[in-house]
This record gives C-alpha cells, sequence and structure tokens, in this order.
C-alpha cells in the first residue's frame, strides 16, 4: 500500500510541523536535544497522523495503540506530535522543562497521550514488552505497542534482555522502531561502539526486521502496514529507521555536537527560517522574536 | 537469639510465610501478575506458580528487564511483583525501579527477597545491606521490613491495597510470632511491643525480635527499656519515636542491613528534627558481610542481643552525661 500524494503532502506538513515545534521548545527552555528530535519527524508524523489508533478526546482509549518513546530526550518531537494531534494546547510546549510543564525527558504526567516516564537509555523496550504482554493478558488483540528506540541506546544490556524476552513470548503485538540516525551524544555509533551488524543482530535475538529510510514517508507508512497485516506470525517486529541527525537543518545534520544544544534566539530564528525553505513552506522565524508570541505567552493573548 | 534459623528443612521462616501469603493474594486480587528471576523456589514463589499459570511470567536472569516489564504491566493496568533478591533489586536493577516504577508511581509491589545477613553462606554478593538505604531515598517508594510472619503476611496484604510502588524485605529466617493471627499493618505506624522508661528499643525485621531478648537481659539488671516494632520504615512513625523519647531521653536503633541510611538513620533523623537524644545504632558497620553461618555473621557484626543490651547501656550512660552537662 502507498500513500496518496495528498496523504503526503498531510504528513510532510506534520514533519515539517514537529521540527518547528521541537525546535521551538528547545530554544525557548534553552534545553533540549534537537539532532534526535529531527531526525524522527517522519516516523512520528507517520504513526501520530496515520498509523497509530487514537483519540485525543480519550487518552486512555483501552483500544488505542500505544508508543513508548525509549530514547526519551526526543521528547520535543514527541511533545510537539501529540500537541499537533490534540493532546495538548500548542502552548503548552513552552512549559517544555518547567516546573510542572513538560518534563525534560517524557513522563507520563506531562501530557496525555504520553504512556510511561523515561529518560535513562535502554530502560523502554522492556515497559513496551510489559505492555504488550500485559494487552495479551487482557486479551486485547486491537492494540499494538510501538517503541521507538535510539541506535545509541542498543549499547545497552537492557534492550537485548528485553529483544529476547519478547522473541520468547512471541510478542508479534510489539513493533520496535529504531531511529537509526547513527550519531550518539559524543560521536558517530561506529567510532564510540559499534552495533552493526545491526539487523543480524535483532534477527538472531528472534525478530523480523524491516529496514527502510526513516525520512521518506511512504516507506515509514508501508513499513508500519506491512508490519500491521502481513507479518503478525508470532515474532516481535523491530524497523531499523536509517535517519538522518539533525534532518533539516545543515548545520545540524550528521553533527553530533547538535545532540544537546539550544541554539540562542537569533540562531534558532534563523534555524527555523532554514527548514521552512528545505520542505518548501513560507519562510517563518522564532515566534518568541515576535510582539504577537509574547503577548500570546507572556499575556495570555490581550 | 533465635536458634530455629531457616534451612532447607525449615517451614517456619519469613519467606515461607511470604510464599504462603502470595498464594492468598493470588485468589484475593485477580489482576496480580508475579515476575520471577529465575527464582522462585529460592524466593518460595513455587505454590502461587502452579496455582496460577497464567499470572506467573518467568524473566529469566535479567533483573533490568524484570522490573521494566513490571513496570509496562502495571501501566495496563496489572499489579505487577517484580521479583528478585534484595542485593539484585536495590544493585542491578536501581535506575528501572527509579524511573520506570517509582518516578510514575506504579502499582507495582517488590518483595525484597534474601535481605540482610541471613542468606545461608551466599557470602557479599548476596547479603544486601544497603536495600533499606537504597529504597528510602527513592521518591514515592514506600518501605516495610516486617518482623514477623504475621507481620509480613499483613504487610502484603496492605501493600496490595495501597496505590504506588511498595518495597517490603522478605527475610531468609525465623523468629518466633510477634503478632496475632489479626495483625494489621498500616503505614506509618510503630507497635509498642513492651513498655519501658529507661531507655527505648526501635527494631525493624527481625531485629525486633533480638529488641524483646535484649530487653529481657537488660530487666535482670533493673534496666526498664521500652520495645518498639518498626516495620513501616518509609514513612516512619514520627509521634511514637517522639513519644517514647520524651518518656526515655534515649535509644537504640537495631536493623538487619547497614547502618548507613536505614533505620538507625531514620529514627535519629526524626530526632534530630523534634527531639534531640543520643541514638546507638546497631546494624552492619560499613563492611561487606561475607561468608558464614548466620549466627556467627550476626556476633561477627555485633548485632546479637547481647550487642543490643550493651549498645543500651552506651545510650543510658550518655544520657546522664548530658543531663549532668545540662
Amino acid at each position: 500500500m502507498h500513500l496518496s500524494s495528498q496523504q503526503q503532502q498531510d504528513l510532510a506538513f506534520q514533519a515539517y510541523q514537529i521540527r518547528r515545534l521541537s525546535l521551538e521548545m528547545i530554544a525557548f527552555s534553552q534545553w533540549g536535544h534537537i539532532g534526535g528530535s529531527f531526525s524522527m519527524a517522519e516516523l512520528l508524523a507517520v504513526l501520530y497522523f496515520h498509523e497509530m489508533t487514537l483519540d485525543p478526546q480519550r487518552p486512555h482509549l483501552p483500544t488505542r495503540d500505544r508508543l513508548i518513546l525509549s530514547k526519551a530526550h526526543g521528547s520535543p518531537a514527541l511533545y510537539a506530535a501529540l500537541a499537533l494531534r490534540g493532546f495538548m494546547p500548542t502552548e503548552r510546549i513552552y512549559t517544555y522543562c518547567e516546573p510542572d510543564g513538560l518534563e525534560g525527558h517524557t513522563h507520563i504526567d506531562s501530557a496525555p497521550g504520553i504512556e510511561n516516564s523515561g529518560g535513562p537509555l535502554g530502560m523502554g523496550l522492556s515497559v513496551a514488552v510489559g505492555m504488550a504482554m500485559g494487552l495479551r493478558k487482557k486479551e486485547n488483540p486491537r492494540s499494538r505497542v510501538f517503541c521507538v528506540l535510539g541506535d545509541g541506546e542498543c549499547n545497552e544490556g537492557n534492550v537485548w534482555e528485553a529483544a529476547m524476552s519478547a522473541a520468547h513470548y512471541h510478542l508479534d503485538n510489539l513493533i520496535a522502531i529504531v531511529d537509526y540516525n547513527k550519531a550518539m551524544a559524543k560521536g558517530f555509533v561506529w567510532d564510540l561502539m559499534s552495533i552493526e551488524p545491526f539487523a543480524d543482530k535483532w534477527r538472531a535475538f528472534g525478530w523480523q526486521v524491516l529496514e527502510i529510510d526513516g525520512h521518506d514517508l511512504d516507506a515509514v507508512a508501508s513499513a508500519l502496514h506491512q508490519a500491521r497485516w502481513l507479518m503478525p506470525n508470532g515474532k516481535p517486529i523491530v524497523i531499523i529507521a536509517h535517519t538522518v541527525k539533525g534532518k533539516g537543518i545543515e548545520q545540524a545534520e550528521f553533527n553530533y555536537k547538535w545532540h544537546t544544544h539550544a541554539p540562542d534566539p537569533d540562531t534558532a530564528d534563523a534555524m527555523l527560517r532554514e527548514v521552512s525553505r528545505t520542505y518548501g513552506y513560507p519562510e517563518e522565524g522564532y515566534s518568541r522574536l515576535t510582539k504577537q508570541f509574547q503577548k500570546d505567552v507572556f499575556y495570555g493573548g490581550e | 537469639m533465635a536458634e530455629n534459623n531457616d534451612n532447607e528443612s525449615g517451614d517456619a521462616s519469613l519467606r515461607d510465610a511470604f510464599g504462603h501469603t502470595l498464594l492468598e493474594l493470588g485468589h484475593r486480587h485477580d489482576n496480580l501478575i508475579f515476575l520471577d528471576a529465575d527464582l522462585h523456589t529460592s524466593t518460595k514463589a513455587t505454590g502461587f506458580k502452579k496455582r496460577f499459570p497464567d499470572r506467573f511470567v518467568q524473566v529469566g536472569i535479567a533483573e533490568q528487564n524484570l522490573f521494566g516489564m513490571a513496570a509496562g504491566l502495571a501501566l495496563e493496568g496489572f499489579t505487577s511483583m517484580p521479583s528478585t533478591f534484595a542485593a539484585f533489586a536495590a544493585r542491578r536493577a536501581l535506575d528501572q525501579l527509579a524511573i520506570s516504577i517509582c518516578f510514575p508511581k506504579l502499582n507495582v509491589k517488590i518483595p525484597g527477597s534474601y535481605c540482610g545477613i541471613p542468606t545461608s553462606r551466599a557470602g557479599a554478593s548476596h547479603n544486601c545491606i544497603e536495600d533499606l538505604a537504597v529504597m528510602r531515598s527513592l521518591p514515592n517508594l514506600l518501605v516495610a521490613d516486617p518482623g514477623s510472619n504475621a507481620d509480613l503476611r499483613a504487610v502484603m496484604h496492605t501493600a496490595m491495597n495501597t496505590p504506588g510502588p511498595v518495597y517490603f524485605r522478605v527475610t531468609r529466617y525465623a523468629v518466633p510470632e510477634l503478632f496475632g493471627p489479626d495483625h494489621e499493618f498500616v503505614w506509618g505506624r510503630g507497635e509498642t511491643l513492651r513498655e519501658g522508661a529507661d531507655v527505648t528499643l526501635f527494631g525493624t525485621g527481625i531485629m525486633t525480635w533480638f529488641c524483646l531478648d535484649a530487653a529481657d537481659q537488660l530487666a535482670r539488671e533493673g534496666i526498664d527499656a521500652e520495645v518498639i516494632h518498626l516495620a513501616s520504615v518509609k514513612p516512619i512513625d514520627r509521634t511514637l519515636i517522639v513519644q517514647s523519647l520524651s518518656k526515655t531521653g534515649c535509644a537504640v536503633t537495631a536493623e538487619n542491613a547497614s547502618i548507613y541510611g536505614g533505620l538507625g538513620d531514620a529514627v535519629s533523623e526524626v530526632l534530630t528534627d523534634e527531639w534531640p537524644a543520643p541514638v546507638q545504632r546497631i546494624g552492619v558497620r560499613d563492611k561487606f558481610v561475607e561468608s558464614g553461618g548466620i549466627d556467627e555473621l550476626f556476633a561477627r557484626h555485633l548485632m546479637t542481643p547481647t550487642d543490643i543490651a550493651k549498645a543500651a547501656r552506651l545510650a543510658l550512660s550518655r544520657k546522664v552525661r548530658r543531663e549532668v552537662l545540662i
């Protein structure tokens, strides 16, 4: 199954918006991870606007699909996707990293639609395994559990403990997606700790593996469709999505120096304009620089 | 001192009570899922495994995954019980416990089996003395160290009815029963087992029994010791601690754990805040507990009833000196 051109356009716009809002919240809070948020913008756009069964009005809908963001430092992209999907007002992104606001790493109390609390790497897949098993025990055949992992966190032993158990319990309602953006905090994966042969590792652990270009909306949607309808046969599924860290901003692309780095307002403005140009939308800068934004956020829109 | 140490033929230790109560909980709570990391015959969960195979999950020797899966099951509405030795719960899977379970306040009940000194002869790797300190430092986590079989049973029933994460210790040791069959456990409530006027002996876990023994020894010398059992280590019964100290003026704490961060510190914190008084702490004094016979180890680490009585005399002497100074 392929996306129609209208669907492609719509999803591309959502991916663009996820990047914009991620950068807005990182620049505004002066903390966060641009590289890992930008690399999974298409993945989250397809999941939240095409693939997953969700109801923003009923975030605890029993038949919903669940998503665990194991690479929880990518929280800006997830908060952005949830805001765009209607789980919370968009202005809430400006509470990122503030007390009682959106927690720096995903936290269940931060926003409706966040399923767990995370941060330390390598832990999310175990939680997803527990949820997938819980769904089976509750005889819920509709819901699936998606778990988005980073490539670097696959250095963690906990990931492979979880992988082993998911295959042991035949959890084919579990779909792991690795945002394979090739860069970690302080260097490239192959320099710091090689994970290749990566697909073979998952296969050896009893998983079915799909490999795709994680920025190709149609490829992402097709892989998820395949995982949904064709693949379930008692094995958990992993989609290895090859991506570019910081995709959309030239100086951040494949650049681990933008793993954790918050731009100053002028840089944020230039970066946001660049993102607009890259994805072919009317140029729009950093909203904090506008008078309207200051009115909206600081004076409640009066 | 209790000589009926649990051994392979014994059937009265706290871990046996754990196994029996676990079956009760299985019958009473349909949504309880027990997760095991290849230790169920040691932790005495085999009965539950046989009776409720659908709610018994084997995760293999993988404690990080054990706690992560427990979080996932709790997120799906189950009450999960990830079970391993205290050493591995407190050390191996601490990050998972803190962030996947305690931060989101999930309904996970954690038995720390083989806590403290009595672990047969396994040695420093398995004799877990840091769990009270570690667990007490985690926000949202309640901590209990029950002192007898009826107490453990009460703790487990209360834990199941308490929302959020709970850590409770299960000891591979047998002590005489402290309570009747109708005993109830309430978070933050201590139990005065013996009233006295001269010194308060605060015990938790199996050490409360040692405190009662010490109180008998002290009585023979004319020292009137009060014995208070604090199974609820967090939250702790601040009112009872202050009430007792306002009467006795000095205290000894005794725990089957390190003197750092556990009961001794919890009691001292209350007294520092509200009623400064001399406190002597009985527990493992900054050492790894290496292999040995159980009674031999209690003696080696100066944790016998006789040591508690000795500490009480020291506390009493400091109380006198303080009054002289004032």
